[in-house]
């Protein structure tokens, strides 16, 4: 489904992409990414497709707003049955609610479910609409840190059995990383589209990989020619060869991986190493990373297994290893 | 009584001083009353259970024109902003603030036999002095506004984006604020109603001034003190609290039960 808003007011904005699958839309906070979806849902004036210029009741759009929004003075299952009409809706409803895995809790008022549960009643609620399109703002942002993946596992689970054209706005990595295609949205304007591999293949801008989550993206600046170049990092008051065909004095973000990092120790470190200190250790359920400070910068290294980090340790970037994007 | 636990013991009797001081201050003219009623005499002034009628039946009657149309003005008032919005607020404001006396004099200028809106009334067969409509006229001018202002803030306890979701669900509008709105904002309505109800029956100025007849019981409390003295008034005002009261009252329980 072709996505096609232009908004004036409270910001300018203008948004065209096509919605297949779930399709995340990426941006920092402040991008007006949830001013997209209440346009679409028609809670805001705006022009454009689909549902151009009817009102929000007669949009076929399920819309799951931040904090889900259930009605507080419903049970779960009359908030799923609020859109349904008719003798049979508590049993339709209580379909719905067997369907997203809530029909055990049906008669619990929204005050005591948690963050997750909540989220699949309003699934629930906005799929018995039968939408066209389902919106989801920010569905990660009310979840609970140590449960997330499992429910936004659940959640994409949920929206592919029901395969309905999904548009989720968000500015959390974990979403982006389970989607079937991204949008990424820079200063208000989309400046990258295609499936998670490519774009993490080939992000199109220091801002797109730090959208995207990625470590060590840094501003620098290329010196002399293709060839023999080296990138100034001034924040580490340094500068390391590196290969790109961008011309002598050209600002760029770039960026390293922390696995391609390399650590040694001082005797046995490379001519023009870079001399750091070791700043924290974050040990997570995904691997290991170390942060060194190197000037006023901070690098992170993703060490080996069984690592020992020298008390004086140097570092060296491969230049193969260094992706550099001019900055516009 | 209750006050938030804190980490200095002596906070709850700091609070509570003031608290039964003011609850004391409120309890003296009652307790006046109960030591000055002639408990030995008790009897009522002839006409005293007209009154009674009267207050009751014309101040139930002004509640359904203050609801049906405060209500939507309330909802307006709290989900609008347009140009000019200090001027909407300054005619609230200025209804609440009119002493009533004054007030009623303003209605029998206009409502009145030689005003503009009563010459037109009383060609259409509506006498607004001296009547049943002008004493819920009257009612309704003394408690619309309060029961707009306390309205407007339930509403504005609403959030807006629930309104929103039942729109995103297919409901119209209308059956937004119906589904959605007036459940939400329930406890505030009810709180609304009660001032609206304590306003209209214990009106005076107002009705003095369009409807000296029917006498309710506040203008028939001012008649029992002049024609038979203070002894006439006591047993009215016994009877005004026990009729009076009870609505407020439950709607308060109610809503408190609701909150906590």
């Amino acid at each position: 489904m072709l996505v096609d808003y232009r908004i004036e007011h409270p910001v300018a904005l203008h948004a065209r992409f096509e919605v297949a699958g779930v399709t995340v839309l990426l941006g920092a906070s402040g991008e007006g990414k949830s001013l997209l979806l209440r346009a679409i849902a028609g809670l805001l004036p705006a022009r454009g497709e689909p549902f151009d210029g009817l009102p929000p009741q007669r949009r076929a759009v399920g819309y799951l707003p931040q904090g889900h929004a259930l009605f507080p003075h419903l049970r779960a299952w009359e908030n799923v049955a609020f859109a349904l009409r008719g003798p049979r809706r508590r049993e339709a409803a209580m379909a719905w609610l067997e369907r997203v895995g809530m029909a055990a809790l049906a008669e619990r008022w929204p005050a005591s479910l948690s963050g997750g549960q909540q989220q699949r009643v309003a699934l629930a609620r906005a799929l018995a609409r039968r939408p066209r399109l389902l919106l989801l703002d920010e569905p990660t942002s009310a979840l609970d840190p140590a449960t997330r993946d499992e429910v936004l596992a659940e959640l994409i689970a949920e929206v592919h059995e029901a395969a309905i054209p999904t548009l989720a706005v968000s500015h959390d990595p974990a979403l982006a990383a389970v989607a079937d295609r991204l949008v990424l949205m820079h200063r208000r304007r989309i400046v990258q589209l295609g499936t998670p591999e490519e774009v993490h293949a080939r992000p199109a801008s220091g801002a797109v990989a730090r959208l995207l989550g990625l470590r060590n993206v840094q501003r620098g600046r290329i010196v002399g020619a293709p060839g023999a170049q080296r990138l100034a990092w001034l924040q580490a008051e340094t500068a390391v060869p590196v290969h790109t065909d961008l011309p002598d004095g050209t600002p760029v973000d770039w960026h390293i991986a922390p696995a391609a990092v390399r650590v040694h120790e001082p005797a046995s470190a490379p001519e023009g190493a870079i001399a750091a200190s070791f700043e924290l250790r974050q040990t997570g359920a995904h691997g290991s990373y170390l942060g060194l400070r190197c000037g006023q910068a901070r690098l992170w290294v993703e060490p080996p297994p069984g690592f020992e980090l020298p008390a004086a340790p140097r570092l060296s970037l491969p230049p193969d290893a260094i992706r550099c994007w001019p900055i516009a | 009584m209750t006050s938030s636990p804190g980490p200095a013991p002596f906070r709850p009797r700091l609070s509570a001083l003031p608290a039964a001081l003011a609850l004391l201050l409120l309890a003296v003219p009652f307790a006046g009353l109960l030591l000055a009623t002639d408990w030995r005499h008790f009897g009522f002034a002839h006409g005293d259970g007209g009154a009674v009628r009267v207050s009751l039946g014309y101040s139930l009657l002004a509640l359904v024109p203050i609801v049906a149309l405060g209500t939507p003005l309330a909802w307006w008032l709290a989900r609008y902003r347009v140009r000019g919005q200090w001027l909407v607020d300054a005619l609230l404001l200025a209804a609440l603030l009119t002493p009533p006396l004054a007030m009623g004099l303003l209605l029998a200028a206009v409502y009145g036999p030689y005003g503009p809106a009563g010459r037109l009334l009383e060609r259409a067969g509506l006498l607004l002095t001296n009547s049943a409509p002008a004493f819920v006229l009257a009612q309704c001018y003394a408690a619309l506004p309060y029961y707009v202002m306390a309205a407007r803030t339930a509403f504005e306890g609403v959030p807006r984006e629930l309104e929103q979701i039942a729109l995103t669900l297919g409901l119209s509008p209308w059956r937004s604020f119906v589904q959605v709105s007036l459940p939400l904002a329930r406890l505030g309505l009810a709180a609304a109603v009660a001032l609206a109800w304590v306003r209209a029956l214990g009106e005076f100025g107002a009705v003095l001034i369009v409807a000296y007849y029917p006498q309710g019981i506040p203008v028939k409390l001012w008649v029992n003190l002049q024609d038979f003295g203070l002894d006439a008034v006591y047993p009215l005002l016994w009877v005004f609290f026990l009729v009076a009261l009870p609505l407020p009252l439950t709607l308060g329980m109610a809503v408190r039960r609701r909150l906590s």
